[in-house]
């Protein structure tokens, strides 16, 4: 008897006692992926406000500064120029792709064309090729162009591969929605663009949102094709950090300082849009 | 409110062909319904009246006006489609404006008038609301109310009521015949539920196969069905359909040799033998015009549907409630001639009463 209800006892007892187990390990796993996630942020927020002297130690009291902010947007570093480049670059890319993508997405979604199945596919395709091999040509046109170093360049490189991503992204969004309602909207009268315009593109929003987003980050991110195709005038913000690299030694708390205004619509970006990116993702996996 | 003329009217995507050369003529306020088995070409046609489909032949005449190539936005239609296509962005109120807004009418004149619709459909206390928020029958009515709120030459219903729970179809047919009864717009109704056919239509058109089998008054269609897939296709319980012969004078059904019906064709000639199931009677076998034996027994509630097996063919027969019958029971079968239909076996095609 007695032997009975030890037994009783004892295996939800050895039961608690892995679950917890399990617990601790899982929130360890948690732990280290977040530090090793966050760590770098807090390095850039922290390095930015270290004085030179104290950038590159890992030190955790410091007496915050100012200088570096200011000494960026000074001669050599030039993060004013460098940051115009970026916004106008960006937001050039994304005025360009999200209304071509759409309109794309939408005539390869609904309308049955010679070849109409396998030019999505090319479209995709063509971003199967490595960057540097797409750069060459892209670095003879522009110079025969005069366009080296400009920001059209730029916006024009990045729409090589912004547009192809977005118009799948897009395109899927819109397949998942059915035909009856702008067919409803163009018998109630609305033309076929119109019926696009008014129907379709509202209910697509967070597809759209999405395709926006991800056009945002990577435009802003983007780092290979602005070091090839600019030089001064255009340059962005990720090819500015390497003007921190001088004879001089590295320039830490620069860098830090220059990688601040990098993150920071990224911060912003995610805590608005997180929901329109959350549905956007998810939407068509289940109805 | 407009006549709807369709001449020759054809569509193929490549080899297929979803609807083949059909000529048609919807008369100015009248209720026609498209009735079918899927694949039958009746969406099609109607979708191709709405300008959704583009014909690859033929002629569609809305009133006196020639709208094969025109837009859809240019043929003063209206259409209720099957899974409503509602705005799902917009509120209920929006969405009925929503054909007046593309038009330009004020916005007082819109309020006004989705105001005046929806209290025809009694929607008026959600006009806040969003589709999503709404019960299937209440969706429906919005379709319906957008439909009517500006008044369109014609209305095109693309089974409206077939994602509605029985109970509320039979409600939602009796609104939808009501309000065509009101306001005496031509209207095209696709439906493949035969009781909705029956029930609404001014006349009905049989499609099957693209091709347009009969076109008639609903009691034409039942009561003289003009080829076998009208007589095996309208009705529930179907028609009973029996191979016939005409065999010295006497018409022969399952090698039983039917007295007192007149023949129909000539001797030898392959017939069908169409019956329905309510003109049937269930009688002692001395006083039968066929024998055989109760295969199934089934109580409906009221009435009875005695499935009665006579060697080559099963027939169904609609008794009264009370009747009771064991199955392996022997039946005797007496037919009405009245009611009796024959068709050619070969052909298909409706010869004549009996």
């Amino acid at each position: 008897m007695t032997a009975h209800v030890d037994l009783s006892l004892a295996a939800p007892l050895t039961k608690a006692r892995r679950r917890r187990g399990q617990h601790g390990l899982r929130n360890a796993a948690i732990v280290l992926i977040t530090v090793v996630w966050v760590l770098p942020v807090l390095w850039i927020m922290a390095t930015a406000f270290k004085p030179p002297s104290e950038a590159a130690g890992l030190a955790l009291w410091f007496a915050p500064t100012l200088a570096n902010l200011f000494a960026s947007f000074d001669v050599p570093y030039l993060l004013g120029s460098r940051l115009l480049n970026s916004v106008l670059v960006t937001a050039g890319t994304l005025a360009i792709a999200i209304p071509v993508s759409t309109a794309a997405a939408y005539a390869f979604s609904r309308f049955r064309f010679p070849g109409g199945s396998a030019a999505p596919l090319v479209l995709l395709a063509t971003q199967f090729l490595p960057p540097v091999i797409i750069v060459i040509p892209l670095f003879v046109v522009f110079r025969n162009l005069g366009m080296l170093d400009t920001r059209l360049a730029l916006v024009i490189a990045n729409l090589s591969f912004v547009v192809p991503y977005a118009t799948w992204m897009i395109k899927g969004f819109f397949d998942a929605l059915p035909v009856d309602m702008e067919e409803a909207a163009q018998i109630d009268g609305a033309s076929r663009l119109m019926a696009l315009w008014s129907v379709v593109v509202p209910v697509a929003v967070p597809g759209i949102a999405t395709a926006a987003i991800f056009s945002f980050v990577v435009s802003w991110n983007e780092f290979f094709y602005a070091l090839v195709l600019t030089r001064d005038h255009a340059i962005t913000l990720p090819v500015a950090l390497m003007s921190a690299r001088t004879e001089q030694g590295d320039a830490w708390e620069i860098m830090a300082t220059m990688g601040l205004f990098i993150i920071a619509p990224m911060l912003v970006i995610s805590r608005f849009v997180q929901r329109y990116f959350v549905a956007g993702l998810v939407s068509g996996a289940v109805r | 409110m407009a006549a709807v003329r369709l001449v020759s009217v054809e569509k193929r995507w490549g080899d297929v062909t979803g609807v083949a050369r059909q000529s048609l003529e919807i008369a100015d306020g009248e209720f026609m319904v498209f009735l079918g088995p899927s694949g039958c070409g009746k969406t099609t046609t109607m979708r191709m009246v709405a300008g959704l489909e583009q014909p690859s032949s033929g002629e569609i005449w809305i009133g006196d006006r020639d709208v094969t190539d025109a837009l859809p936005k240019d043929r003063d239609v209206a259409m209720v489609f099957q899974n409503y296509g509602l705005y799902p962005h917009l509120t209920v109120g929006d969405n009925i404006a929503y054909p007046l807004r593309i038009r330009g009418h004020s916005r007082d004149e819109r309020r006004a008038k989705v105001l005046e619709v929806a209290r025809k459909v009694e929607l008026e206390h959600l006009l806040e609301r969003r589709p999503r928020d709404l019960s299937g029958g209440q969706r429906q009515r919005v379709a319906l109310a957008r439909a009517i709120v500006r008044r369109p030459q014609v209305f095109l219903m693309d089974e409206p009521l077939s994602n509605l729970d029985a109970k509320l179809r039979v409600s939602m047919r009796a609104e939808i015949r009501r309000l065509q009864a009101e306001l005496r717009i031509t209207t095209i109704y696709v439906t493949h539920d035969q009781i909705e056919a029956m029930t609404l239509a001014d006349r009905i058109v049989v499609m099957q196969g693209g091709v347009i089998q009969q076109v008639g008054t609903p009691a034409q269609v039942y009561g003289q069905p003009a080829n076998l897939f009208v007589a095996g296709f309208v009705g529930s319980p179907p028609m009973n359909l029996m191979p016939a012969v005409v065999q010295d004078g006497r018409l022969h059904v399952a090698g039983q040799a039917i007295g007192g019906m007149p023949p129909v064709g000539a001797q030898g000639i392959e017939l069908v033998l169409g019956i329905r199931p309510e003109d049937l009677l269930l009688v002692p076998p001395d006083e039968a015009d066929l024998h055989g034996q109760v295969y199934m027994f089934e109580l409906t509630g009221d009435a009875v549907l005695v499935t009665v097996d006579i060697g080559s063919s099963r027939i169904c027969v609609r008794g009264d409630r009370h009747v009771r019958h064991a199955i392996g029971d022997i039946v005797g079968l007496r037919l009405d001639p009245q009611h009796c239909h024959s068709f050619d076996a070969r052909t298909q095609q409706r010869l004549a009463s009996h």
